[in-house]
């Protein structure tokens, strides 16, 4: 189980500040959700510590190791984008292979290692599959196999929930909370939608204009908002009733 | 049926008809005499030139595929000052520099006088066709592996642990099938009709540089039927293979 720690990052695209001084600690096996509005830096923030994008200040330490000057491919951080990024050209099979295949993993790893996370998800009989014959959902979940196989010591994932449709969307939220504590990962999840955000979150970072305003559980965010901002933000968990 | 249709469809006619008009005269021109067609297939000049066009042409285009992939990838992936001017360079310079340009400055740099001389030669037939049909395949190759970089497949790899060769043979390649057959198929008919280049650098020697276009000017200068005959050959050959290539890009899409 790994610590995720962001001190200071600050990233620019021009003269607009993306992230802002961004400090944060997600502790080892914690789901840590960071919620905000679009545009507010949230996807930034995520490829900053991924490695695609390169911090004009700051650093990201994973179990305390500075990773800013690793490339992605050493980073280990399993990654889940908005679309889910599966490879249109490969099977369900192939794809949650894809990162055991990199590490050079024999046949028979391989096999065990994508039956067990498609096991994991609730996948099996859809080795066979190509995205497009998939649903939203097993679309995710085939995201997110894929994403754990190679037991990242980080898991990052870009609004897991913005292409589930309203139907089915609790019990893939459920699922994937589920699942993601059954692997005890170290997960940051980024999110616009607040009721999404409690319902996965052990913590909440509320992000505005590129900075953190608050960070705390439910509990905190709810009895304590910093100010009318947070507020705000947290109002429709208020009006629904969901606590 | 309205004006606007009417307009659309008078336009779309007008120009399948001019696309059409000289294949179709080229067929009835010949039609009526069908043994100059077997006579251009014996015919063992007729025969070579052909030879020479295709061959080079296929050369042309496999060679174009496998520089194009590796270029494509650099130009997507690397950040240099000029990289702007570089693809104007590559990719459409190439096409509108005059071919007969392309084969003069072939024939000093290469040619008699310098310390590789090559002119007049098979490699000189290929290398000028290559200089004028290859940008073909790289503008396709280069589009596509930037489409894929969009989409965020390749970081998706990377994260998995994806080194440059996992990302090049197991995602830029196999998800860029399609363009690269369409970039081969074009560098194929564009090598196929390439003339003037390959006239100054690698001239026309009977059964070793000289191409398809040159026999058939030769010919229609002497024996103007003949030189039809073989024409039609010609484009029979290249309208099967475009269309076998269009049929292999289609069964991939």
């Amino acid at each position: 189980m790994s610590e995720l720690r962001v001190e200071n990052l600050s990233k620019s695209y021009g003269t607009t500040k993306a992230i802002d001084g961004v400090n944060l600690t997600v502790s080892p096996s914690e789901f840590l959700v960071v919620m905000g509005p679009s545009g507010c830096g949230k996807t930034t923030l995520l490829l900053t510590i991924l490695g695609v994008l390169r911090a004009d200040e700051g650093h990201v330490y994973i179990n305390g190791k500075d990773i800013d000057a690793l490339p992605i491919s050493e980073r280990n951080i399993g990654y889940t984008p908005q679309d889910f990024g599966l490879f249109p050209h490969l099977s369900t099979y192939d794809n949650v292979a894809f990162g055991l295949r990199t590490r050079g993993f024999g046949r028979s790893e391989v096999y065990a290692g994508v039956k067990a996370m498609l096991s994991l998800v609730g996948l099996e009989g859809f080795e066979g599959r190509k995205p497009n014959e998939l649903s939203g959902g097993q679309k995710q979940r085939v995201a997110l196999a894929r994403a754990l196989a190679i037991q990242p010591s980080l898991l990052l994932l870009d609004e897991p929930l913005s292409n589930i449709d309203e139907v089915t969307k609790a019990e893939v939220r459920k699922n994937l909370k589920e699942t993601i504590k059954k692997t005890g990962v170290t997960t940051l999840c980024v999110m616009h939608d607040p009721g999404d955000s409690f319902e996965l979150g052990d913590r909440i970072a509320v992000m505005y204009s590129g900075k953190i305003i608050q960070c705390g559980t439910l509990h905190d965010l709810l009895k304590k908002p910093v100010n009318e901002l947070v507020s705000n933000l947290i109002a429709p968990v208020h009006r629904f009733d969901l606590i | 049926m309205d004006k606007y249709d009417i307009i659309i469809l008078a336009l779309a006619s007008c120009f399948i008809l001019f696309m059409l008009a000289s294949l179709f005269y080229l067929y009835v021109a010949v039609g009526n005499s069908w043994n100059l067609v077997v006579n251009a297939l014996f015919n063992s000049r007729i025969v070579g030139a052909l030879w020479i066009s295709v061959s080079a042409a296929f050369i042309v285009g496999a060679l174009a595929i496998v520089v194009s992939i590796p270029t494509a990838y650099v130009l997507t992936y690397s950040k240099f000052r000029g990289k702007s001017l570089m693809e104007t360079l590559l990719i459409e310079f190439p096409q509108t520099f005059p071919p007969a340009t392309v084969g003069l400055v072939y024939l000093f740099m290469l040619g008699p006088g310098s310390p590789i001389n090559i002119a007049y030669t098979y490699p000189a037939v290929i290398i000028a066709k290559f200089y004028v049909s290859a940008p073909f395949a790289l503008g396709l190759t280069l589009r596509r592996f930037r489409e894929i970089h969009r989409m965020g497949l390749d970081v998706i790899a990377e994260s998995l642990g994806g080194k440059t060769k996992h990302v090049l043979l197991w995602v830029l390649i196999p998800l860029s099938t399609v363009d690269l057959l369409g970039g081969f198929s074009l560098t194929w008919a564009r090598a196929m009709g390439e003339v003037a280049a390959t006239l100054i650098f690698a001239g026309a020697f009977p059964w070793k540089t000289e191409i398809f276009p040159a026999v058939v000017y030769l010919a229609s200068q002497s024996d103007p039927p003949l030189a039809l005959a073989a024409s039609l050959i010609a484009a029979a050959l290249s309208i099967i293979a475009l269309m076998l290539f269009r049929w292999i890009v289609g069964g991939r899409r």
